[in-house]
């Protein structure tokens, strides 16, 4: 195996994990949501992000089955690039806010910022804040690492645009 | 599984790659979107008679503001504000904040025997059967239209009504008084929120009642606080 070879095959390796680890952490995280909506619905609710009902059941319904239907579509290998992007469009949002609840709580309890525990509605119940925003910006470049991704391996169908592998040699 | 690895045609290198990903993620946006609401949906009207409901009504007010407050937790900077801040908000939408002394009373009120005197636990099924007040109703007001059957009339000829959730930042109590107090023949002067909920009750050391309402299965005194 030469060298090109192998970096290739590491980078394929790379691809189908980074799709299995954020397509299995999305299904489990938007399924647990989807179990207890009235709970998620309360969560959504604390960021104060909208405050019309409608719009704010239609972000409580509609996102953990979107984090589902993306999950999905990770772990099986359509449309790679495009959930990826659904996953960064996500979780960059989110990730600020969090942020932003943190530091609130933070100045007004008068406590230090990694003190800071909260249900962030993560779908993990409640976390340090400071492990959670770790965990959010390693997901963020696994999902921004599948972006530029062009490995198919183990694709159903990784782009939507061509029925074949954007590149080759890959598999 | 894998799909072919030649190279792709002139055809499909005429989108470049930002705005062939850009493109792919607003499908995958749409889609994505028409699976939730579809799966909502269904989740909604597949569960809708089951004890632990799925699935979100989206044209539906699930908080409804009270008076001129609403009742989002705030994060306030000490207990003895919290608690002077949520009095005059109870007051101001015509209900009353209970402490464990009034609270332990009214348990012991013999009225309570006659149903004169109800707790309402404003928490859903799962944490009800984990442990709650012996005797109170369980009012999930996130489905009323599930519960209040049963609690409507017992608090109808209710004197006093005592309305707890989990206590802490849980405002499940006050989002359900509200709703109890709208509704005929109850009105808001004899419906009390429990702020210290099933946390405090259960702290005090005061019995907990498992399972359905009026199970008689008691959780051992000294046991942990149920609730989340």
């Amino acid at each position: 195996m030469n060298a090109p070879q192998w970096k290739q095959t590491a980078l394929s390796a790379f691809s189908v994990f980074a799709r299995w680890f954020l397509g299995g952490i999305f299904i489990y995280m938007g399924l647990s949501k989807a179990m207890h909506p009235e709970a998620f619905l309360k969560l959504v609710r604390q960021y104060e992000i909208v405050t019309t009902p409608f719009l704010l059941n239609s972000i409580a319904a509609a996102l953990p089955w979107f984090e589902v239907f993306c999950g999905l579509l990770l772990v099986f290998g359509v449309a790679v690039r495009g959930s990826a992007l659904m996953l960064v469009a996500m979780l960059v949002p989110f990730t600020y806010v969090v942020f932003k609840r943190a530091l609130a709580i933070s100045s007004a309890q008068a406590i230090a910022f990694c003190a800071v525990k909260f249900d962030c509605g993560c779908g993990s119940g409640e976390v340090l804040i400071c492990h959670k925003l770790v965990e959010n910006s390693l997901l963020i470049l696994l999902a921004a690492a599948l972006l530029f991704n062009r490995s198919s391996k183990l694709c159903a169908r990784f782009s939507l645009a061509t029925a074949s592998s954007p590149d080759a040699g890959l598999d | 599984m894998s799909a072919p690895t030649s190279r792709p045609s002139t055809s499909g290198k005429r989108l470049s790659g930002v705005k062939e990903i850009l493109i792919e993620g607003l499908l995958v946006a749409t889609a994505g979107a028409v699976f939730a609401f579809a799966a909502n949906w269904l989740a909604c009207n597949l569960t809708r008679h089951a004890s632990m409901p799925m699935g979100l009504e989206l044209t539906r007010n699930y908080f409804p503001a009270g008076g001129s407050t609403n009742a989002t937790p705030k994060i306030t900077t000490a207990s003895t504000n919290i608690q002077s801040n949520l009095e005059a908000q109870l007051r101001a939408e015509g209900l009353h904040l209970a402490d464990s002394n009034l609270v332990a009373r009214l348990f012991h009120d013999p009225r309570v025997q006659q149903d004169l005197v109800v707790f309402i636990d404003a928490r859903d099924n799962e944490e009800f059967q984990q442990g709650h007040i012996p005797g109170a109703y369980l009012f999930n007001h996130y489905h009323p239209e599930t519960y209040l059957p049963t609690v409507w009339p017992a608090c109808r000829t209710a004197q006093q009504i005592v309305v707890y959730c989990n206590g802490g930042n849980c405002d499940e109590s006050i989002l359900a008084a509200r709703l109890l107090r709208d509704l005929p023949q109850i009105g808001g002067e004899k419906l009390f929120v429990y702020a210290g909920g099933i946390t405090e009750w259960a702290t005090n050391g005061w019995p907990v009642e498992l399972g359905e309402r009026k199970s008689g299965n008691m959780r051992e005194p000294g046991k942990a606080a149920p609730g989340k």
